[in-house]
């Protein structure tokens, strides 16, 4: 594991992915199993009752359907905030957290490209997020018996939660980007806290708002779950809208990185 | 002969205070080459300049005749590297520290990575952060050596080291240089750069005051003597004695300040019966303002090449 920066990367990072893993995939099915109890007709009266606008805005419009109820537990709120959570601490400790430890100074001295140490990083980044997906869909599919949500099907609960790694993804990338630009753990830890939330709430309350009707558009949870993967299957354009996000962000942490002077 | 670091009118201001201000140098092939300057007169800026882990304001830096902006990774390939503070992966074990770096690198040779490890005793079984100052500069070295790198750059290498382990340190360079390669060592230290250097560069605010073979320093080099007398003070027998000035009497006391060896105002001493007998080196903070006094930097500059 100790031949490359890629290799040592998921060295260090094997028991953070053991843990989150497990956290993630627990989470998830101890949430799914929920499912049975809201599966009923009292159930789906009492939630009738709520104002159709809030139910919208806590994305919580179908949930005794079980496609829609995983997309408002699981893979509404706790799995992807944790996964995004998980996500921003492997972005931000890639390069900014390196540097601020002073542990770049040794690295950088030896035969190995900037560029190359960010791709390496980013790289063990996506091996790490797709772990912990993985691991959430075996626990997904195991629980889909027991707890009642088959019909959703081994197809899309994958599709779900290939984007959902695509969104965690994207936002490590961010905190990489931010991380590279300015070295600086706590801004990065800023920048991707800051952006999460303000694209989360763009996407959940700006259809409800008529001048922010465009911020939809732009935030990444719109492209993870406004094509409704587990109702619909995977959205390859969706995915494919993150995975470019991703692309970039990359891209902007190695020019940037590239350009500046390294702490000491 | 070859020259390994050319540097023309290098200069880096950092923020807000100014780092190095141009700095030419030459430093070539088979010498070691001493930066010596007190705290915070640019050394650590130099070797990061050099290393390409910060830009030039203005002016460049070659190594081994590549510009240090243009192709650092095939500058970094021939060159071994120790900073001063060793700050490095607090879980992986000593030997998995070298290790990583070996492999970073490729082709080190494996017999030579572990004659290195024995000659400084290195225990390789510990978690990095379990071992002393000491210890870490030792697998620093280690990871700055086992490459066989033409050139080492070393940043004042023996900073908080006992000096048994100082003592390690100074032959390892008198060997790598014996080999043919070439040390550019920082320091605060007159006497350490004197032991190991053939030349040195002099670094004070940023700027170079004088680069010189280490020899040509030792009128830098003395000692503060100060002798109590019981009796009276025998100002004259001091006075002609060979390396000895400003000296000052007053009851009892005698100050001097003594260059060059200090046999002498020993020998003269001895002959008097005394209750007390002081020699201190300077720090070289004093030295520096002794030599040079507290003239504006630029004008040293300007004569001390």
């Amino acid at each position: 594991m100790l031949r490359s920066v890629f290799g040592k990367s998921l060295w260090d990072q094997r028991r953070g992915i053991l843990g989150w893993s497990l956290a993630v995939a627990a989470v998830g099915v101890l949430y799914a199993g929920f499912y049975p109890s809201m599966n009923n007709p009292e159930m789906a009266a009492a939630i009738r009752a709520f104002p159709q606008g809030l139910l919208e805005a806590l994305g919580m419009t179908d949930i005794t359907s079980p496609a829609g109820y995983l997309g408002s537990t699981t893979y509404g709120i706790l799995g992807p905030v944790l996964m995004v959570i998980f996500a921003g601490t492997l972005g931000v400790r890639a390069i900014a957290g390196d540097e601020e430890a002073g542990r770049l100074d040794v690295l950088l001295a030896h035969p190995v490209e900037r560029w190359a140490v960010v791709v390496q990083r980013a790289a063990a980044m996506a091996v790490a997020l797709a772990v912990a997906g993985a691991l959430l869909f075996v626990a997904m599919l195991v629980a889909s018996g027991p707890a009642q949500f088959e019909e959703v099907g081994a197809g899309n609960l994958a599709a779900a939660t290939v984007q959902l790694v695509l969104l965690a993804l994207l936002f490590g990338a961010l905190g990489l980007a931010a991380g590279a630009l300015t070295g600086s753990r706590g801004l990065a830890w800023g920048v991707v806290a800051g952006v999460a939330v303000l694209t989360y709430l763009a996407n959940t309350m700006g259809p409800t708002v008529d001048v922010l009707a465009w911020s939809q558009d732009v935030s990444p949870w719109f492209y993870y779950s406004g094509g409704r993967p587990l109702a619909n299957g995977f959205q390859a354009v969706d995915a494919a809208v993150l995975a470019a996000t991703t692309l970039v962000l990359v891209v902007i942490a190695v020019i940037g990185f590239r350009r500046r002077d390294i702490a000491v | 002969m070859t020259s390994i670091i050319e540097t023309e009118q290098l200069t880096k201001f950092y923020g807000t205070h100014r780092g190095i201000v141009d700095v030419d140098l030459t430093v070539t092939e088979g010498e070691a080459f001493g930066f010596l300057g007190p705290n915070g007169a640019g050394k650590t800026t130099m070797i990061r300049t050099l290393l390409d882990h910060i830009r030039p304001t203005r002016g460049r830096a070659r190594i081994f005749g590549i510009d240090t902006t243009e192709d650092p990774v095939a500058i970094h390939r021939r060159l071994g590297y120790l900073p001063g503070e060793f700050a490095l992966y607090d879980k992986l074990t000593g030997g998995q520290t070298i290790e990583y770096f070996a492999n970073l690198r490729g082709g080190v040779d494996r017999a030579y990575q572990q004659e290195l490890m024995d000659r400084l005793e290195v225990d390789p079984s510990r978690r990095f952060r379990e071992y002393s100052k000491g210890n870490k500069q030792k697998i620093g070295l280690v990871v700055a050596l086992q490459h066989r790198p033409e050139l080492l750059l070393l940043d004042e290498p023996t900073s908080g080291l006992d000096p048994l382990i100082q003592q390690e340190f100074y032959s390892v360079i008198r060997e790598a240089k014996a080999e043919g390669r070439t040390v550019f060592m920082s320091s605060h230290i007159l006497s350490e750069v004197e032991r190991t250097c053939d030349r040195v560069a002099i670094i004070r605010d940023g700027r170079l005051v004088r680069v010189d073979r280490v020899g040509a320093l030792r009128d830098m080099a003395h000692h503060t003597v100060e002798i109590r007398f019981t009796g009276a003070v025998p100002e004259a027998e001091f006075r002609s004695l060979p390396g000895v000035s400003d000296l000052v009497a007053d009851d009892h006391v005698l100050r001097m300040r003594v260059t060059g060896g200090i046999t002498p105002v020993v020998q003269a001493a001895a002959r008097h019966e005394l209750s007390d007998f002081v020699s201190r080196e300077p720090t070289l903070e004093e030295t520096f303002l002794a030599e040079y006094g507290q003239e504006p930097v630029a004008e040293e500059a300007a004569h001390g090449r």
